[in-house]
């Protein structure tokens, strides 16, 4: 399989939501980086079900971002893939804009307001078990942080998702490593994540969050798995891929380049990748 | 008219009635029971979720199942399913305004003899200050099944308080609760303006310096944030107004009451009655009444501090 058209969308992706958010001066970049392959993969992939034209339409699936803070990339894509004007995204986080720093219900595609840590997850399990009540075969897929599974209400939720068989559930873990302040596995590990998941009764696959073949080996056959459990899959990942003068730095969290010497170098890094 | 049963088994029947017509009504419970949900769960097994002692997850869980249509009932002892995931409250029923209705039973301090943890004193003014929520604050059982038809209709959130114990009935069948406020004695210069349980204390008030020959009204505000007009209205023959509430002094109705007040420059006196916490929570114990004369709440301290004005 070619994955090439994958490669270069993500790429457009990436400098379209840069540009955003330089232009605005805010946004989570690098959170937005790290997810940018695994939502690609998602929406150009042919995993999600989803019209841009109904956003409401009761076949779609569910993408729910519980790690709202990257927000600009998922803004990015429903632009992308026609949910409202690309024009839109020039108001990103200023005045008159439609849409800020965190997720916004009102944004179309959107679904939930977001940005306070695992409650999108818990919400993903809750419309898993109305389509499930409902007999309906939408998916829903639900992208965390690792960071936000520090968060208890995370694991409450894995406990419920499991002991219901949501197996209409995929969870997506981007494991960047890297929390607001500081690499996660120095200051307060996460690991074994795997084993964690598992232990809660989830069907675990680990897999490079930046390798398209991976993310599609990993997300093929999603729709028709034999195993009644919730599937979560740990996408290892680097905190601002796509730029390496910000990339794996935990202070690089929650903002976006500024200074004009920053902006053209991570200009040169990205463009010129 | 409603007979000796506990509220939230007045509130689960007939929930369960409701449930049995629509398929869309669920219960999401965080551990928390009554007899009447043991029907619920064995005739209706597929509108029961238990989500365990797991109170955000329980609203999250609550917030998805809205959002794909359901009208959802979540259920646990009133200052964990208001307080442990106020969060998920303000952001989801509040936030994106779903019909999502928080039940907790325990309003006040009815469990007299938990201590602080299971004493909702707060959850007035942390939920009124909420986008789109309503309050329904229960004093009897009439009301209690009448606010299960209204939450079940309603299309934004709301927090219905209720009580623990068996309380005596006031309304008559019938009675129309879409107003906010009840009128249980004529409006007169001096009134008592109360919610939940402390009615029947308000009543007591009343009756006992009716027999001084002190006339005091008696308004039973069991719903939350109250309307002004109806407010304006109920009040228009009042000049002081006496408020009491089992719930502590900031924020709860007491407050609501001096807001509408001020921002609306009624001719009213405003003097409440509730808990004042400033001093630390409350250890009492040997029973409910013995909390309300610790702080002034009881009859014969309430009918002194009315006389004297």
């Amino acid at each position: 399989m070619d994955y090439s058209f994958f490669e270069k969308k993500a790429q457009q992706l990436r400098e379209e939501m840069f540009e955003v958010t330089v232009k605005a001066k805010t946004g989570h970049l690098t959170s937005s980086l790290s997810c940018t392959d695994i939502l690609t993969a998602l929406f150009y992939g042919g995993i999600l079900r989803y019209d841009p034209k109904a956003p409401d339409w009761e076949g779609r699936d569910y993408f729910i971002l519980s790690k709202a803070q990257a927000s600009p990339i998922l803004y990015e894509v429903l632009a992308d893939t026609g949910y409202f004007p690309k024009e839109d995204l020039n108001g990103f986080a200023q005045a008159g804009g439609k849409m800020g720093v965190h997720l916004q219900s009102s944004v179309p595609g959107s679904e939930i307001l977001a940005g306070s840590l695992a409650c999108g997850f818990g919400i993903a399990a809750g419309l898993a078990l109305a389509l499930k009540k409902n007999r309906e075969n939408n998916m829903v897929f639900a992208l965390l942080g690792d960071g936000e599974c520090y968060e208890g209400a995370v694991w409450e939720t894995a406990a419920f998702a499991a002991h219901n068989r949501l197996h209409n559930l995929v969870s997506i873990v981007d494991r960047n490593y890297i929390c607001a302040t500081h690499f996660i596995e120095d200051e307060l590990s996460l690991e074994p994540i795997e084993d964690k998941w598992r232990a809660f009764g989830f069907e675990v696959k680990r897999v490079d969050g930046h390798s398209f073949p991976e993310l599609f080996a990993a997300l093929a056959n999603v729709r028709s798995r034999r195993s009644t459990k919730p599937l979560v899959i740990i996408a290892d990942t680097v905190k601002g891929k796509g730029i390496p003068m910000i990339s794996d730095q935990p202070l690089w969290h929650g903002i976006t380049v500024t200074d004009e010497s920053d902006i053209a170098q991570a200009r040169k890094e990205l463009y010129n990748k | 008219m409603q007979k000796k049963t506990t509220m939230r088994d007045t509130f689960w029947n007939r929930v369960y009635e409701l449930a049995k017509e629509d398929r869309d009504v669920i219960i999401v419970s965080a551990d928390m029971g009554a007899p009447a949900l043991d029907k619920f769960r064995s005739d209706l097994p597929g509108q029961y979720v238990n989500a365990g002692i797991a109170e955000q997850n329980a609203l999250l869980i609550a917030t998805g199942l809205a959002l794909k249509g359901k009208k959802v009932y979540a259920y646990a002892i009133a200052p964990f399913i208001t307080m442990r995931c106020f969060e998920q409250i303000r952001l989801y029923p509040a936030g994106m305004n779903l019909p999502i209705t928080v039940v907790g039973v325990g309003a006040g301090v009815c469990y007299e003899e938990s201590g602080p943890t299971h004493h909702a004193v707060e959850d007035i003014s942390i939920l009124r200050i909420l986008p789109h929520m309503t309050i329904y604050s229960a004093s009897d059982n009439q009301m209690t099944h009448s606010f299960a038809d209204i939450t079940y209709r309603q299309k934004s959130p709301n927090y219905v308080r209720l009580d623990r114990i068996v309380l005596p009935n006031i309304y008559p069948d019938g009675t129309d609760f879409s107003e906010g406020l009840g009128i249980l004695r004529p409006v007169a210069e001096k009134t008592i303006i109360a919610t939940g349980s402390m009615i029947n204390t308000a009543l007591q008030v009343s009756d006992t310096l009716r027999e001084k020959g002190i006339s005091v009204g008696v308004i039973d505000a069991y719903s939350i944030p109250i309307q002004i007009e109806k407010f304006r209205k109920a009040t228009k023959n009042a000049s002081v107004l006496y408020t009491l509430e089992e719930h502590t002094l900031p924020g709860g109705l007491g407050s609501q009451v001096c807001e509408l007040v001020m921002d609306y420059n009624l001719p009213l006196k405003v003097r409440r009655s509730g808990f004042d916490f400033s001093q630390g929570y409350c250890y009492t114990y040997g029973g409910r009444m013995e909390i309300h004369r610790q702080y002034d709440l009881d009859v014969e301290s309430l009918v002194s501090k009315i006389e004297a004005e």
